[in-house]
């Protein structure tokens, strides 16, 4: 409030001096920044800022400074630093399970109203987005975020090396006896291929962790409320009995924690027959991938499961309705068909908008890129992503387990019992004001 | 007996030496290999090699201005660095003034925190001075350094007090026996502490990216980042290691060129 009357008073008097100097300059553009991380390699960043460039030059009334944040992390310590200190850009692309906490920590501003006031309302403008977007960005009812960029995870395959193991690459593994099956005949005894590779890097982990426990019957955290998690259900153990079985039973996974570098330079060298990877990844590995290769849905065990990952756009709190209104105007232009499916054809991200699809330049796109198809069609499987009330730590207390199960120095039901006391303790401040409030 | 010993001491520092540099030889080789190589591990492939990861990691940005920036905040934070550390340290081991000992204790526990925990209070004192966005705001939280003042009491500490009291009968005051008697006396001192200060800047990435946001004011490691980190899909090594290079370059040829006068101040003043 006193901000904002500061703000208010250095306008006046600048537009005071405005008026004084040239009567001309007196409807200034509204300036934005727009906060970006890159999550994927390459000339992202580049990408991103041509497309700013783009945006301001169709728009007078508006010049935006897009700025690069660092990985989904940083930009959101970025971000709430920048809340506290008083200077919140007036948007930022965050992880899409980071949009929750913001909501809970009251840090940024629903787009209702001014989704209402461009004469539209909530429910129809969301229905451009695949269904499985919405509970990460709608929170409690509000529309807290807008699906921008998303992946799932997907089965990467090398043809040789399944030709090579005496198995159909037109047959790849649909549920998980299958999967372990082919990751065994895929192995070879003398340490030159293993049959699967995933990052068990922090994020990368919890994320595919979460995929397995879903596809394994269950919801691995409460979609709807964000302070409980499933870490020891039977859908969670099983999953990480299969990972367990995997690494220690097959050793058909290298032991111990690969990120996404490791993955796909083994890959890329037929040092892995299979890997677990983002679809983010597509336009990096068809790039890089000298030998055929194709893509397929996750494995399934009781269900087909692929946790959406990605980022939304959030306007953090503490903005203008001025600033707000432009980075609505940037919001709406971003996620537009054009852009979006711009955006997904060079990134390898798919396009959260669904009329991105109907386009022609994306059905030429897909017809030359059975992949990205796949990508596409997993869609259907699609699960919501982990958003609990201190995501990343609560993230962590599971991640730090399933880590020590891939080193060998855990078992699957001990180290469920022991994530789920962790975050539990995390969960515990909020669990405590909201569902276990006291009536007494 | 004593040649073999020098033999065996020669062996471990040259296994050493061979271990560290290693990871370096790699990065050399890969930066020269477009593309993505199946062999990148190499250490000895056989090409073919070219310039093109340099081309494209140079093109991925402005690199002059991420070079200027990063000098410029380097060159900042260690200059006034080296004044105000000059005259704390003085007044810390030299001046008598009550409360001195438990002032300096409480200025050392500066060592203890971890930058992390002061972000976001650092963050809203910039925002109040109007630094936001300001290379001398990534600069300021660094002026005062606890270790430069702690190196440079402990350096005052060790000359002999005889040089301020013959300068003082010949009517010298404070400053110009700090400037013009002690600091020159410990220069090595100072010399060990510009390094370590401008290498551990020019390193850094957390607190720049988190008040730097117009890409006209970006820093070097920001920059790599934003065209060479991965996470979700994998890395293209060649132009990672070219850019690394980069990134790194200018201080490893300082260090080559000058690299006698380094391992000697840090031999003299003491400091590894």
């Amino acid at each position: 409030m006193d901000l904002n009357r500061r703000e208010l008073m250095i306008g006046a008097a600048a537009a005071a001096a405005g008026a004084l100097a040239s009567p001309a300059l007196a409807a200034d553009p509204v300036q934005i920044e727009m906060f970006f991380p890159v999550p994927v390699q390459g000339a992202l960043a580049a990408q991103m800022q041509k497309l700013i460039a783009r945006f301001n030059q169709e728009h007078a009334d508006i010049v935006v400074t897009g700025a690069y944040t660092g990985s989904y992390d940083d930009t959101n310590l970025k971000t709430r630093a920048a809340i506290k200190a008083g200077k919140p850009p007036a948007l930022a692309l965050m992880s899409a399970n980071f949009v929750r906490e913001y909501a809970i920590n009251d840090e940024a501003e629903p787009f209702d109203d001014l989704i209402v006031s461009g004469g539209s309302t909530a429910d129809a403008f969301f229905q451009r987005f695949w269904t499985p977007l919405h509970p990460n960005a709608r929170i409690d009812g509000k529309a807290y975020g807008v699906p921008f960029q998303n992946s799932t995870p997907l089965l990467y395959y090398s043809v040789d090396a399944f030709k090579d193991a005496g198995l159909d690459p037109e047959r790849p593994p649909v549920d998980w006896g299958e999967w372990l099956a082919a990751a065994q005949k895929l192995t070879k005894a003398d340490g030159s291929r293993v049959g699967l590779m995933f990052p068990g890097t922090y994020d990368y982990c919890g994320w595919l962790t979460s995929g397995l426990a879903m596809a394994n019957g269950g919801q691995y955290y409460n979609h709807e409320y964000g302070g409980e998690v499933f870490y020891d259900a039977p859908s969670t153990v099983g999953a990480l009995s299969f990972l367990d079985a995997l690494v220690n039973g097959a050793k058909a996974v290298p032991p111990g924690v690969s990120d996404a570098n490791a993955c796909t330079t083994a890959f890329f060298s037929g040092r892995t027959g299979m890997m677990m990877l983002s679809t983010g990844a597509l336009s990096f590995v068809r790039s890089g991938m000298k030998s055929p290769y194709k893509v397929a849905f996750l494995p399934k065990a009781l269900r087909h499961a692929a946790p959406i990952g990605g980022g939304s756009l959030i306007c953090p709190k503490g903005n203008s309705p001025e600033r707000r209104a432009a980075a609505w105007t940037l919001v709406q232009w971003l996620t537009s068909p054009e852009v979006a499916g711009e955006w997904s054809r060079f990134t390898g991200y798919f396009a959260p908008n669904k009329q991105a699809y109907e386009l022609p330049e994306m059905k030429t796109f897909l017809s030359e890129h059975p992949d990205a198809k796949v990508a596409l069609d997993q869609l259907q499987h699609a699960v919501p992503w982990f958003d609990t009330f201190q995501v990343v730590a609560v993230r962590k207390a599971m991640e730090d387990q399933v880590q020590a199960i891939l080193s060998g120095a855990a078992k699957p039901a001990e180290a469920a019992a022991k994530a789920q006391r962790a975050a539990e303790a995390l969960l515990a401040p909020y669990v405590n004001q909201t569902a276990l409030k006291s009536w007494a | 007996m004593r040649v073999d010993r020098l033999n065996l001491g020669l062996i471990v520092a040259a296994a050493g030496a061979l271990l560290w540099a290693t990871p370096f030889a790699w990065m050399l080789v890969a930066s020269l290999r477009e593309g993505l190589p199946i062999d990148i591990a190499s250490l000895t492939p056989s090409g073919p090699f070219s310039l093109g990861n340099f081309r494209s990691a140079w093109e991925s940005g402005p690199f002059l201005v991420w070079y200027l920036n990063t000098i410029l905040m380097c060159g900042g934070i260690v200059a006034v660095q080296i004044a105000s550390a000059s005259l704390a340290g003085y007044a810390f081991a030299r001046l008598d003034f009550p409360g001195r000992d438990k002032l300096f204790t409480a200025f050392l526990a500066q060592l203890l925190l971890i930058p992390p925990l002061l972000i976001e209070p650092n963050l809203v004192t910039l925002v109040h001075l109007r630094l936001y966005d300001n290379l001398l705001g990534v600069m300021a939280p660094y002026f005062a350094s606890a270790f430069g003042v702690f190196l440079m009491r402990q350096t005052f500490r060790s000359i002999p007090i005889d040089y301020e009291e013959a300068a003082k009968l010949d009517g010298a005051g404070p400053l110009a026996i700090i400037f013009l008697i002690l600091a020159p006396m410990a220069r090595p001192a100072m010399a060990a502490f510009a390094i370590i200060s401008v290498t551990a800047h020019w390193n850094e990435f957390l607190w720049p990216l988190i008040v730097l946001s117009s890409p006209s004011h970006q820093v070097l490691t920001v920059g790599l980042a934003s065209f060479a980190s991965g996470v979700e899909a994998g890395s293209d090594w060649g132009v990672l290691a070219a850019g690394t290079l980069l990134v790194a370059g200018p201080l490893l040829v300082v260090f080559i060129f000058f690299h006698r006068q380094i391992v000697a101040s840090f031999v003299t003043s003491g400091l590894k």
